[in-house]
């Protein structure tokens, strides 16, 4: 049994394809993740559940190469099960069965004895929330308790990594977050690797430390959810009110902490640090000044731009004008 | 993690702490074998319906109770009636026990080997196994030997019985062991024989269809109108050896044979078992062996 290094990514593609007939799921892609969490975005069709398929090895890539934890995701099926865990979107419990007896049996099969699986089962349930409910039939269960159902099998046999796609699907606004602060534990507290497929952004920012983005089969973006320093980057502050003359006090109160005001021309001031000590004067000179503070956001684009420009094309159009521009370069230097 | 609250120095402890909130799980993982084991063992309890509803056990122990109910008969009848010197096996034999069980038998692998896959496809569960638990050759294999077990249950079972009923209620009991035990391995080869050919058929219908009421139709369809087909055309051409291609009683006539020591439907009989058995596996192969969950 080969183990694989211990920092090895979670998942490194290196020019995966997959085709379903005129469809091109994945097309030449090629990206690591190495964060300790990471939530795949895209649109439908955008190759996430197909990427996330290829890794569990239910399907097979017509080229490329997918390696998981560092194991060949083709090669090495069986060790690559052993560290995994999978919880699939759509209902996958048999309805009859008790989620107790669904994870210890799922347990068992993975290589746990008996007592060992039984122990284990109760641990998972308990920390899914499921453990007053464990001995209903899985059939009999709210759909949110079927997704903690889901995912306490997936962990019940403490797995390196964890595969979950869209684990807050269909679940109400109490459920979805505990599903997400449970999800969120996993990686932070636990040490386990996370991999979300999400159609919700608000999702992958709450529960994972980066983004990866598929448009048509291909990296679209690849960010971290926390952009260093982005707490002190430039920030847009709305007020009403008397505006001219609090923008006149803001900027002498702002420069002698080393931040510059600029209007922009929707009427709001946009300072160039939005450091604490900014944000503080800020707010006290609108209590001061009588003004009311509308919306105080950072100014800079933010991951939500970045991830919508991803998916609609804009960040590929400017690659490839990029990529223009430099043969253009090399052109002229020939 | 755990703490510890104690009475005074060096007293026992009185009560035990236990942090039982998730936390990472390692332990050394059992030998693969293991898991399979596992997964027969529950391929075996599910459609018996133990750890199910009540309703769920009704049919197939209703069918059991049936299957057991000839040798169970006849072995209290001397054990009940001392008066009565006779042997259980003088009242049914191994052969009339095998074709008195046939129709229980037909049905119980009808409404019980099908959907050991077509229930796994219908919950969606193989995704599952097949990402995180099992290779595609040990779910086969798994489903392969949980069939077989099954089948064992109604047709070795009952034999079983008479055996030791038969040891039981003789007048020397060890004497009789001795002069018999040489029947009890052509009890289970007849036992395999049959079963395996069930198996085979059963599993083959449940792969080929996700939907339980195909496969049970499908299965009951080839064990049905099989043995009309084989003795129309044993009638039309006044030979046997179309009865070989009986699937309801070919595999029992196979058992008697080997039962009896006698030459049954010969060598066509054997092919067409053989051939029966070695299409289910490949139908079983062909269908998973790509490990998708499709």
């Amino acid at each position: 049994m080969s183990s694989p290094p211990p920092d090895a990514a979670a998942l490194e593609c290196r020019g995966l394809s997959k085709r379903f007939g005129q469809v091109q799921a994945l097309d030449a892609l090629d990206v690591v993740l190495t964060a300790p969490a990471t939530g795949l975005l895209g649109a439908n069709g955008a190759g996430k559940s197909t990427l996330l398929r290829t890794a569990l090895g239910l399907t097979r890539p017509d080229a490329g190469r997918l390696a998981v934890l560092g194991l060949d995701a083709v090669a090495q099926r069986a060790e690559v099960r052993r560290r995994v865990g999978f919880m699939p979107e759509h209902p996958c419990l048999p309805a009859d069965l008790s989620a107790q007896d669904v994870c210890v049996h799922l347990a068992r099969m993975r290589g746990l004895g008996r007592r060992d699986a039984v122990r284990r089962t109760s641990e998972v349930l308990f920390a899914v929330g499921l453990e007053e409910e464990r001995r209903r039939p899985v059939g009999s269960y709210s759909l949110g308790m079927q997704q903690r159902t889901k995912l306490a099998q997936a962990l019940v046999h403490g797995p390196d990594l964890v595969l979950l796609d869209e684990p807050t699907s269909g679940l109400d606004p109490a459920g979805r977050e505990e599903m997400l602060r449970i999800v969120r534990r996993l990686s932070t507290e636990l040490g386990i690797r996370v991999v979300t497929s999400s159609h919700v952004l608000d999702d992958i920012e709450r529960t994972c430390d980066e983004v990866v983005v598929l448009r048509s089969g291909r990296l679209a973006a690849q960010r971290p959810v926390q952009v260093a320093g982005a707490g002190a980057g430039p920030v847009r502050v709305q007020v009403t009110g008397d505006v001219p003359a609090f923008a006149a006090a803001l900027e002498a109160v702002a420069a002698p902490l080393g931040a510059r005001l600029a209007p922009a021309p929707d009427g709001a001031l946009v300072l160039d640090r939005g450091t604490d000590e900014v944000l503080d004067a800020v707010r006290d000179l609108a209590v001061e000044r009588g003004v009311g503070l509308a919306r105080v956001a950072p100014a800079g684009r933010g991951l939500e731009d970045v991830v919508l420009d991803a998916m609609q094309g804009a960040e590929q159009g400017a690659e490839q004008e990029a990529e223009r521009a430099g043969q253009e370069v090399a052109t002229g230097e020939r | 993690m755990s703490a510890e609250t104690t009475a005074g120095e060096g007293a026992a402890p009185r009560a035990v702490l236990h942090d039982i909130r998730y936390s990472r799980w390692s332990g050394t993982l059992r030998p693969r074998r293991s898991a399979v084991a596992a997964f027969v063992a529950s391929g075996v309890r599910r459609p018996l319906g133990l750890r199910r509803s009540a309703g769920a056990k009704v049919w197939p122990f209703l069918l059991l109770g049936a299957a057991y109910l000839p040798a169970l008969a006849v072995v209290a009848v001397p054990l009940l009636v001392p008066a009565v010197p006779v042997q259980p096996t003088e009242l049914i034999s191994y052969p009339q026990l095998l074709a008195t069980n046939a129709v229980v038998l037909l049905a119980f692998t009808a409404t019980s080997v099908p959907s050991m896959l077509t229930r796994d496809r219908r919950d969606r569960v193989l995704s599952l196994y097949f990402a995180t638990a099992l290779s595609w050759l040990e779910y086969v294999t798994g489903v392969v030997l949980a069939a077989l077990a099954l089948l064992a249950i109604i047709v070795l079972g009952p034999m079983l019985v008479l055996f030791v009923g038969s040891v039981a209620t003789a007048d020397e009991p060890l004497r009789w062991l001795g002069d018999t035990a040489g029947e009890l391995p052509r009890i289970v080869a007849a036992a395999a024989l049959v079963a395996a050919f069930h198996a085979a058929l059963g599993l083959a219908a449940g792969s080929l269809t996700s939907r339980r009421v195909f496969a049970v139709g499908g299965y009951l369809a080839v064990v049905l109108v099989g043995p009309a087909l084989a003795n129309l055309l044993a009638a039309v051409t006044g030979e046997e050896w179309p009865l070989a291609f009986d699937p309801a009683t070919g595999p029992v006539r196979l058992a008697t044979s080997v039962l009896d020591g006698t030459a049954g439907t010969g060598a066509l009989g054997w092919a067409v078992w053989a051939a029966v058995v070695v299409a289910g596996c490949a139908v079983l192969a062909l269908k998973y062996g790509r490990g998708s969950d499709a």
